[in-house]
């Protein structure tokens, strides 16, 4: 009998998240990207800011209605590896969970360091460029620190982050109508977007940096894991999320465009600049720009200096423990399916924690702290960057690896929908995306997503921008996936299982026990019929 | 909690009607470069319109 079979059954995570703490989840993952994007796409896109922004969100719609049709049709944690590996297969689910687990270790990483960024706005100690040991040893004992709640089990509660999250929406919405109503000139808005118009490198460069505005859409199956009649549910409150997301995106990027500051803005020189020109070749002012723009709003500024960087870092942290936690639940989840040994479904005897695993991806997120923290820490080091890396900074190097990340596990993502729209046409489809073609598959009726060939075509160029113009992210990240590719190789002959192939599997079972434990009882029994209908229409074929 | 969920609803098409006017304002010098505004304000107004339905619906169902 395999050791597994004698275990005491695993505890079942219950289902008690309500529609608003399945907003806030999302939103508290993905609602801080925008923290972090703004300032790094305004640097290099300049002028297109808004362009970029446009492109990487009409993509990231398309990715959000994919994850809510996959949430709510499979309802269970695992996420984009689950998904991509049911569609495609084992072999291309660990490369989808692989990238997923590089995103979340970037995670931990990038949003604990522009947390600590945030802070600086009311504590210029904290300054990067001016004491980088300081912001290094603060930023490492973040993520020690986050690494340390979760192996003793604190996490933040679903009514933290529904606090957090509304009072960030209401402090978003003040500032962008403040903003708007007193100091947005589109006249300002389109002379910029005339004669600041950047080369097609740095667009596609701005372009790859603005799609790390968007992840964080693997939230969405991990509260669809948690969330009562998720079917129902979950497509409710993505469309709302997805699109306030997209709104606040596109709204920072062209206020800080056309944006006339309260008080005006010089360079050393004393010459009036514009409020995006504060960015370029200014890590320091990248990693706080949503602070920067709320404290030139006219009126509101003055309260919004005070409390948006507290907000701000309170939200990234937030972000950021979500990659420990996250990184540990996704890493089980592939365990679990033989992705990865089981060294990562262990738990710790007191704490009841996947401490092997939590601690495994946090020392990965401080290796990748030294990498971003050495330029500024080494001047040794400073000078081989620029030398071979184009003088990229920390932050240019954590955010090159996260779009990298998000743009490979959310390419595969697309192909496990198509997958699963030939392979599953029986699982009842409560949400499906939009525009699709009917035809006929092996003998079923199928759909074919339209929508998920447009935003793979989308995703994928948006890869190939990164792989382009990032030279960090083009060495490290194909180096991750080899790395991990090759591990799983060797562990996958190791266990005797299918190398390339997949493990046998009984998805039919798999499915009606999802819907049961999701209490979707009648999309359970509208997939059992459907099976049987489909059985004895080939019998019927068969005679 | 239903009134402040409104209030923003309301915000957030005020906003987007108010983005729109601008653009449509720029339209003469910006072309092309106004379609990210015009997107901007339209999703505005959308999501706005989207919220005040779903609260009209809940205020119906009380």
């Amino acid at each position: 009998m395999p050791a597994d079979s004698k275990k005491s059954p695993q505890p079942e995570l219950r289902r008690s998240v309500t529609p608003w703490g399945s907003f806030s989840w999302g939103y508290s993952d993905v609602g801080a990207d925008i923290f972090v994007g703004l300032g790094l796409v305004l640097a290099w896109a300049a002028g297109a800011s808004n362009v970029a922004f446009l492109f990487a969100g009409v993509v990231y719609v398309c990715i959000g209605l994919a994850y809510t049709e996959l949430a709510a049709t499979y309802p269970v944690a695992g996420g984009g590896q689950y998904f991509v590996m049911r569609g495609l297969g084992d072999i291309f689910g660990f490369i989808a969970g692989w990238a997923v687990l590089l995103d979340f270790t970037i995670d931990v990483t990038l949003f604990a360091w522009t947390s600590v960024d945030y802070s600086s706005q009311l504590m210029p100690a904290l300054v990067n460029s001016v004491h980088p040991w300081l912001h290094f040893g603060v930023v490492l004992g973040l993520v020690i620190g986050l690494c340390l709640l979760n192996v003793i089990g604190v996490r933040e509660s679903t009514t933290f982050n529904g606090v957090v999250s509304a009072l960030d929406v209401i402090s978003e919405t003040c500032i962008l109508c403040f903003g708007f109503l007193f100091a947005f000139r589109p006249q300002l808005l389109i002379h910029t977007m005339q004669t600041h118009w950047p080369s097609p490198y740095e667009l596609m460069l701005g372009t790859s940096l603005a799609i790390i505005s968007f992840v964080g859409l693997e939230s969405i199956s991990q509260a669809a894991q948690e969330t009562q009649r998720p079917a129902s549910i979950i497509p409710r409150t993505s469309v709302s999320l997805i699109l306030t997301i997209l709104i606040f995106a596109l709204a920072y990027s062209n206020l800080a465009l056309g944006f006339q500051p309260w008080h005006p803005i010089t360079d050393a020189a004393g010459h009036h600049l514009q409020f995006w020109q504060i960015f370029p070749n200014n890590p320091d002012n990248q990693g706080k720009a949503v602070a920067l723009l709320a404290a030139q709003v006219p009126y509101y500024g003055a309260f919004a200096a005070l409390y948006v960087p507290v907000l701000g870092a309170i939200l990234l942290l937030i972000s950021s423990n979500s990659g420990v936690f996250g990184s540990s639940r996704i890493a089980y989840a592939m365990s679990t399916s033989n992705l990865l040994p089981s060294i990562f479904q262990r738990v710790h005897r007191k704490f009841r924690t996947p401490m092997i695993s939590i601690v495994f991806f946090s020392v990965i997120a401080v290796i990748e702290l030294l990498f971003a923290a050495a330029p500024a820490l080494f001047p040794a080091v400073s000078s081989l960057y620029t030398r071979f890396f184009h003088g990229e900074n920390g932050l240019d190097f954590l955010a090159d690896l996260y779009a990298f990340g998000a743009a490979t596990s959310y390419s595969f993502v697309f192909l496990g929908l198509i997958g699963l729209r030939l392979t599953d046409p029986l699982s009842p489809r409560k949400f499906k995306i939009p525009l699709n073609v009917p035809m006929r598959f092996r003998g079923e009726r199928v759909e074919f997503p339209i929508v998920a060939v447009i935003g793979f075509i989308g995703i994928f160029s948006i890869l190939m921008f990164t792989l382009f113009t990032h030279p960090l992210g083009r060495i490290f990240g194909p180096s991750w996936l080899l790395l991990g590719l090759l591990f799983y190789l060797v562990y996958r002959r190791y266990r005797r299982l299918p190398v390339l192939g997949s493990q046998p599997r009984n998805w039919r079972t798999a499915q009606t026990e999802i819907l049961r434990r999701a209490g979707e009882l009648e999309l359970m029994d509208e997939y059992v019929a459907n099976v049987k209908a489909s059985d004895a229409r080939r019998a019927g074929l068969g005679t | 909690m239903l009134f402040f969920r409104g209030l923003l609803a309301v915000a957030m098409l005020l906003c987007g009607l108010v983005i729109l006017v601008r653009m449509a304002e720029a339209l003469p010098a910006g072309r092309f470069a106004i379609v990210p505004g015009v997107v901007l304000g339209a999703a505005m107004v959308a999501l706005g319109v989207h919220r005040l339905s779903l609260i009209a619906r809940v205020r119906g169902m009380m």
